[in-house]
């Protein structure tokens, strides 16, 4: 049914029309505007992080300046930085902003929710229906629970972050393809981010990934340096790439000691050319050094002809005794060798040898601008001691060694001996050979 | 300028729940409920293949669909006509589909089984906004129905 | 014969809507606002808005061929598959019947903790008179939860 309408009517409905039309017109040129003003500004802004981040090589300083130009500046209300831990293989929650601080150093498994995917699969993500995509699933698992099929399913991952994340967007952090990391900014509300949000992120990424990567470098090879003074450059390295703890932090662990030292060296060192005791060293160093590398001994220090050398830290190894022991008796059966040699000279010297076993406290030791890594525990003193009581050729064990390494060796009761820093008489062992069996297998 | 406006993407995040109808080439209709249909471009979007239905069965013997969408926003319902072009099963379109598949399904306790076959690439042929289905928002006195039921 | 499970889902708070398709074989979505078994359990009639009823109307004398797809908040679905028998508008009766299916649905989601601001808007805004009343005699129906059972037949 039609409705007659007057000229009147409808020159007043076609004004209003235009009113209408004119003000869509100014709100859309508004909004267009205003999008264009937030683009410029951005720009800017993205700049000025750029700047500031690529500024600094210290890694806390990075990350602050990122969280807060994230929150104060793009307006991102939750904001995680997760780095990728070399050694466990997972993502860390470095640094973040809207969140309790605990959430500082919670892992995320790789290809665990959101952000384990994106660093599984080096791409972004964006997604702004989580709820819905997880009460949606767990209705599906209840069913397939319902049919039988249980034992599929695993337990929902546990990840951080808000319990009530509508929104999520992640981007991979890379440097040349490999990934160092995360950055993700969340949201309680539903398609909080657009493509745009998904555009300054990832140009914020890339930079962000460049400037920690340079600083993660930067510290790895101060540290690198630093640990190079005490170990091998394989262990350093193995350290500094996290495949080991760092030994320098203070630490308490079972070890093996063994020290080691020339019997006559003094009455030689007094009595010889400084040239030929520096020959002799030289030579003795070099094979009990060699020893010592292919025995997986960490050599704590020397100091002249005396040396001590651990086994079972900084990493730990399986069978420390045994190790030390077939060590022991290779540089007793080397330095016998080179004592033949020494004697044709006029130079009467050889080996005595003290190992023990037990718990010590090992780290850093020393000041600044001199640190050392050493032990200390009851267990270097007797070892040093037992060495001293160590005729030439002897290898004296504590008793404690002794009964570890049972099964492998003739040995001979010694003692009880009164040491010096020792309450009680102690017992020990003198080795004399590897049991036959032992001896095979070496 | 494809066929997809803008202000339709955000219907297609999958925040509201899509519904899907296809017909067999029996001659049988068929509605089920989607949770995205994922925007490719302005003329294409996706849809999930995970397990085998009749969507599916329908769609590889008769193309035609029509997928109802919610905007989240403006409530509005739309209805798009597609018409199903293609599946792949890697690429970028494959790759965003199965990373976010994969994501929640690792928070659901569901990985490996809930899992993505394909993306089924439709070409849209229409879009628009439903006729006589919604009222505009500014119409909707919630704040009336708030307080009949108190 | 519709069996209780599903008589009390098409009652209940669920999300419904019909399908048809024209001769060319393209389906159509309409959004239901209430539905009831009828008595012998053998028929539904389900309520649509006027003139989303115009857009389907051909299909259904033409072809004939209904489908009602039910989904309640749990993700437990069903479709029913059927045979159009008719439609007029929508009374007094049926208004009642909608209504009660507006504040079920209404109620539930915000009980289900969906976000008031969207649910409420969400519900109160479709449209759901005029309305037209459309009857189909049911043939089949599948199961339709997600999951390892989906699609499987009930009747």
């Amino acid at each position: 049914m039609s409705h007659p309408v007057s000229p009147e009517q409808e020159g007043q409905e076609s004004a209003a029309a235009l009113q209408r039309q004119i003000a869509e017109n100014q709100r859309v040129i508004d909004q267009l505007n205003r999008a264009l003003a937030r683009k410029n500004e951005e720009v800017r802004i993205i700049q000025q992080i750029s700047t500031e981040i690529t500024s600094t090589l210290e890694l806390e300083q990075i990350m602050e300046t990122l969280l807060n130009a994230m929150e104060k500046v793009l307006g991102f209300q939750h904001v995680m930085i997760l780095l990728k831990d070399h050694a466990t293989e997972k993502l860390q929650v470095s640094a973040c902003r809207g969140y309790a601080a605990s959430a500082v150093g919670a892992e995320v498994a790789i290809g665990q929710g959101v952000i384990g995917v994106v660093a599984e699969r080096k791409k972004m993500m964006r997604v702004g229906n989580i709820g819905v995509s997880v009460r949606y699933l767990m209705a599906v698992r209840e069913n397939l629970q319902g049919a039988g099929q249980a034992g599929l399913a695993q337990a929902p991952a546990q990840l951080p972050g808000l319990p009530d994340a509508q929104s999520q967007l992640a981007m991979p952090l890379l440097v040349k393809d490999r990934l160092v990391g995360v950055l993700a900014v969340e949201s309680p509300t539903p398609n909080a981010f657009d493509e745009l949000d998904e555009m300054l992120l990832s140009i914020v990424a890339s930079q962000a990934a460049t400037a920690i990567e340079n600083a993660r470098m930067y510290r790895m090879v101060e540290q690198l340096s630093r640990l190079k003074r005490f170990f091998s450059p394989q262990l350093a390295e193995m350290i500094v790439a996290g495949g080991a703890e760092d030994p320098l932090r203070t630490h308490r662990r079972e070890i093996i000691v063994v020290f080691l030292d020339l019997r006559g060296f003094t009455t030689f060192a007094e009595l010889a050319e400084p040239e030929e005791v520096m020959g002799v060293l030289r030579d003795y160093h070099a094979e009990m050094g060699k020893l010592i590398l292919e025995h997986e001994g960490t050599l704590e220090r020397f100091t002249g002809d005396g040396m001590m050398i651990f086994f079972n830290d900084p990493v730990p190894i399986p069978n420390p005794a045994e190790r030390a022991l077939r060590m022991a008796l290779s540089m007793r059966a080397c330095v016998q060798g080179l004592s033949t040699r020494w004697r044709r000279r006029g130079h009467d010297l050889s080996l005595g040898i003290g190992i023990a076993q037990g718990y010590a406290t090992i780290g850093a030791i020393g000041f600044e601008g001199r640190w050392d890594y050493g032990a200390i525990g009851t267990v270097t003193n007797l070892a040093a001691r037992l060495c001293g009581e160590a005729k030439g050729d002897q290898i004296l064990v504590s008793s404690r060694v002794a009964s570890e390494l049972e099964e492998l060796i003739e040995a001979e009761e010694v003692g009880p001996l009164t040491l010096k820093g020792f309450y009680k008489p102690i017992f020990a062992a003198a080795v004399l050979s590897l049991k036959p069996n032992a001896a095979a297998s070496d | 300028m494809g066929v997809l406006p803008d202000e339709i993407k955000p219907a297609l995040q999958g925040v509201m729940p899509s519904h899907m109808a296809t017909c067999s080439l029996a001659g049988e209709p068929n509605v089920t409920t989607v949770s995205q249909v994922y925007y490719v471009d302005s003329d294409h979007v996706a849809l999930s293949f995970q397990f085998f239905s009749k969507t599916i069965k329908n769609i590889r013997e008769n193309p035609y669909a029509l997928a109802w969408l919610i905007h989240p926003g403006t409530l509005d319902t739309w209805d798009l006509e597609i018409v199903y072009d293609h599946s792949e099963t890697s690429g970028p379109v494959f790759d965003a589909m199965d990373m976010q598949i994969e994501a929640i399904a690792s928070m659901t306790g569901m990985k490996g089984i809930f899992k993505l076959k394909a993306a089924d690439i439709y070409r849209v042929i229409s879009a628009s906004k439903t006729v006589g289905e919604r009222l505009p928002l500014a119409e909707i006195d919630t704040a009336a129905s708030a307080a009949q039921e108190k | 014969m519709i069996p209780d499970s599903i008589v009390e889902a098409i009652h209940g708070a669920a999300v419904i809507s019909v399908g048809t398709r024209d001769e060319q074989l393209r389906a159509t979505h309409t959004l239901v606002v209430g539905a009831v078994v009828h008595p012998d359990r053998e028929a539904i009639t389900c309520f649509v808005p006027e003139q989303r009823f115009a857009r389907i109307q051909n299909n259904l004398t033409s072809n004939g061929r209904v489908t009602l797809a039910v989904s309640l908040l749990t993700h437990e679905a069903y479709q029913l598959k059927g045979a159009y028998l008719g439609s007029r508008p929508t009374d007094a009766k049926d208004l009642a019947i909608q209504e009660l299916h507006r504040a079920k649905l209404l109620s539930t989601m915000l009980q289900r903790g969906y976000p008031e601001a969207i649910v409420r808007p969400f519900i109160l805004g479709f449209i759901y008179q005029p309305g037209m009343a459309l009857s189909f005699r049911v043939e089949e129906m599948f199961l339709q939860t997600p999951g390892p059972e989906a699609g499987k037949k009930l009747n």
